[in-house]
Order: C-alpha cells, then structure tokens, then sequence
C-alpha cells in the first residue's frame, strides 16, 4: 500500500471516529447514523461493539437501599408480602395490593387503567411496583417520596381500596395471627399505621427483578442477546434518544415529562404552581425493566402497541409549552425500529421466585 | 450650582446607605451538572446574585424555597443556558429541579447586614 493511500484510509478512519464521538454522524439513505449503520455492517463478521463506558451505565446495583428509619429485615419482608396479598385491607375485603401489582402481570394488571373497590376505571395505567426501593418519586405524578408514604395512597383512595388507616389498621388487629409477625418484625412496636405501613414498604424493597438477558450481555456475555438487539441498544442511546429519560439500570431517571400525550389530566401539574409550565402534563418516566410487550403503554394506557408508542416519539408530541425540550422528532429506518423493539424482549428476566402468603 | 450640591448630597446619602448596610452584593455561579448542582461553596446574602449555569446535557427548571415558604421559580433551561436570580429572604433556602426531584440543594442564606462567618 503506498503511503498515500494509507494516507487516505487513516484520515477516513479518523472522520468515523470523530462522528462517533461526537454524535453527530450523518444519515445514510436507509436512515441510521453512518456509525451505526458501519457498526450494523460490521456485525455479521465481527459482532456489534458498544463502549464499555455506555454499558456501564446500566449496571445493576449491588444491593437494595432502605431507610435508616426502617432498616430492612426478613421478618418485615414476610409480614409486607401477608399484608400485600390481604385483600382486608380495602373497604369491600375483596381487592389486595396484590389485585392490581399482580405477579403475574409483572406486578402490574395488565390493564389500560386499573379498577378497584368501586369498580370505576382509575385515571392512570397501573405502574409496576418492582425495584420501587430505588425510587425518589412515586406515584405518575410524584406526590409520594417514599415507599412508607406511598403505600398509605392506594388504601385510603375511594376508587382503589377505599378504607381509612385506622380502620385498616383495626381490621389487622382483630386477626390473630398477625400479632406474633408484627411482633417478630417489630419487637415490643404493635399492629400500628407506622408498622403497618412499613412492613408493606418493606416487602416492596424486597421485589427486585430477575436478571435479564441484557444483564447478563452488559455482564460480559456477548451471546445472551441478539445482534439485533445490541443494535436497538444503540438506537436506544442514539438516534431514538430514549436514554434521555429512560436512563440507568431501571430505565428511568425518575423525573418528570410532558411527552406530547392528548390528555386533560396535568399529573405533576397539580403539585406545582400554574407559572411552573413545565409541570403541566408532565408525568413520572416509567421503568422499562420487565417490559410487557403486550402492553398496554402511557400513563394512561391510551397506546396498544409498540409500534403505535414508536410513532408518537417520531411525532414528537402534541407541541404545547409544556412540552419537555427532550421530546425531539425523530425518524427511525425500518431496521432501526425493528432492532430497538429487539432489545426492548432483553429487558424482561424470568419471574420472581416469590412463594405465596397463607393469609392468616 | 445649587443642583450639583443637591445631586452630590443624594449620592453621598445613598453611599452612606450603602455601607451602612454591610458588604455589597455578590455574585455566584453554580454550575448542572446532569442531576447535580456544584458544592455551593462560601456564603449567600440576601441581595446576593447566584447564577445557574447548565452544563449538563438535558433541561431542568430549578426552582429555590426561601425559610418563609415562599418559592422562586427560575423557567427552563435547556443545555447551555444561564439563569440568574436575586436572593430575598435569609435563612434555610433548598434548591430542586422541578423535572428532577432527585436535585436538592441546601443552603443558609445570611442577612445583608450578618458578621462574616470567619
């Protein structure tokens, strides 16, 4: 090769580098990034090459965070998942937590909008509850900091379980079987809201997901997840910008969007003041880890398919003030689309190993 | 004549006010970083100028609730823009990011007239 030439191929080399880093390759005609595409090319022969330093983004954390105010404990975690799975803990004795976090559903329902004690269609699409130990904001619109806080919510709500604290807490207290675990969990502390309320956190910090193949690919091992899906990783990161809020191990930065959606509900709107634009119609960004394919997806569950989803973030969103500056149109290749919803399967890992209370 | 004498005592009246009423207003800036704001280092008066800097690579909209209860909100802004503010009232004063929860500052804010804190 003579010196020119070698010339040549080196600055090429050098124009791809630069463009990777700096994100800002152009698009060739199918309508991936040129470095993408390269990569895709790249693939059949030598596999897809994702930085170590983007994966690391995405690893699982070591252990499970709980409060210094209540210091996780197995006796707390068993009394919590009695509690969860007792549906005397709502106004008809016919609904549990378990109704709706459904293990099942991967702790969801399954249902574009969750139904309770009153059987009247609840206003939001009912989240997951796995890896909730993370979370720093609860609820669509945050209105709960913690996991003690929250599990008081869906309770006391008229249309979920519709039955006041105390009265639950009276309830607990007439069975008796539960006194020797609130007493194994809390010594010498009795059946009151406070314990009540922290067992049930405490068995929620306890759900954490099962490892996923994408775990086990950012792990190291290059054959847990397809080609593909190392693609759609990409696109994910990059072109369909999803990591802007669905970020971290739990695909989620738990903060709050107006991702664009026809709604006349303003979620963390109602906790902010009218001038805070922003707020308006913004909603907590939803976990992907367990993903359920099936659907249905928003907050509002007002979307059946992924494709339908994928179209809305090429859309970019109703154009409103309110609307997050993250919300950008986008345009994905056929390919693209298809490799993205390819990683999205990797996120789901098999079910916990949960064993189901006998109520007492 | 009379006019120059007369402007010369309102200025002399107003530098008098001026010291009188401690050191004169800082300015500082505290840089975003992703979901971090910068250590605020030294102190914060009330009058005192605090600049956000967003050096991060998506929007937040910071907002401050002074001890009193009452809330300045500070607008989006997106990467690589600046919003400034005046601080109002002394005492304990957190800073968040409407956005990102995860955001939280703490700072006490000094009287104009307060000792130095040596």
């Amino acid at each position: 090769m003579t010196d020119t030439r070698l010339f040549i191929l080196l600055a090429f080399a050098l124009v791809l580098t630069i463009g990777a880093a700096a994100g800002v390759a152009p698009r060739s005609p199918d309508g991936m990034t040129v470095t993408s595409a390269f990569v895709g090319r790249v693939s059949a022969a030598v596999g897809v090459h994702v930085p170590d330093e983007l994966k690391a983004k995405y690893r699982r954390p070591e252990s499970i965070p709980a409060p210094s105010s209540n210091p996780l404990t197995p006796e707390k975690a068993e009394l919590g998942k009695t509690l969860f799975f007792d549906p005397r803990l709502s106004r008809t004795g016919t609904v549990s937590c378990a109704s709706c976090h459904n293990p099942g559903f991967d702790w969801g329902d399954g249902l574009k909008r969750g139904v309770g004690v009153t059987g009247v269609p609840l206003p939001r699409r009912t989240p997951t509850v796995l890896n909730a130990a993370w979370l720093s904001a609860l609820m669509w619109d945050g209105r709960a900091t913690t996991l003690e806080q929250q599990a008081a919510l869906p309770i006391t709500a008229e249309h979920e379980m519709g039955l006041e604290l105390e009265e639950a807490v009276a309830r607990v207290k007439a069975i008796e079987g539960y006194a020797p675990l609130f007493e194994a969990a809390y010594p010498g502390e009795g059946i009151r809201t406070e314990t009540l309320l922290g067992a049930l956190a405490s068995f929620q910090r306890t759900l954490v997901s099962a490892e996923a193949p994408f775990d086990r690919w950012i792990d190291g091992d290059e054959a847990a997840i397809s080609e593909s899906a190392k693609r759609g990783f990409l696109v994910f990161n990059e072109a369909g910008r999803c990591s802007k809020c669905h970020s971290s191990w739990r695909f989620t930065d738990d903060s709050f969007h107006d991702i664009g959606l026809e709604s006349g509900d303003i979620g963390r709107g109602q906790f902010a003041p009218p001038s805070v634009v922003i707020m308006q119609h913004a909603f907590k960004t939803p976990t992907l880890r367990d993903f359920r394919m099936s659907g249905p997806y928003m907050h509002d569950g007002s979307m059946a398919s992924l494709d339908e989803v994928i179209d809305h973030y090429e859309d970019g969103g109703k154009k409103r003030p309110s609307l997050s500056p993250e919300m950008q149109a986008i345009t994905l290749s056929a390919q693209e689309r298809a490799d993205l919803v390819a990683y999205l399967r990797t996120l789901q890992g098999p079910p916990l190993d949960v064993t189901l209370p006998r109520l007492p | 004549m009379r006019r120059s004498i007369a402007a010369l005592a309102v200025a002399t009246i107003a530098t008098a006010l001026s010291l009188s009423s401690g050191a004169s207003a800082a300015e500082h800036t505290v840089v975003l970083h992703h979901m971090e704001l910068d250590k605020i280092e030294g102190e914060m008066r009330v009058g005192d100028v605090v600049t956000f800097d967003n050096r991060s690579d998506m929007a937040h909209n910071l907002y401050i609730t002074y001890s009193d209860g009452t809330v300045d909100n500070l607008d989006t802004q997106v990467p690589g823009v600046k919003r400034s503010l005046t601080l109002r009232v002394a005492g304990p004063t957190v800073i968040r990011c409407w956005i990102h929860p995860i955001i939280k500052s703490e700072l006490v804010v000094l009287d104009r007239d307060a000792a130095a804190d040596k």
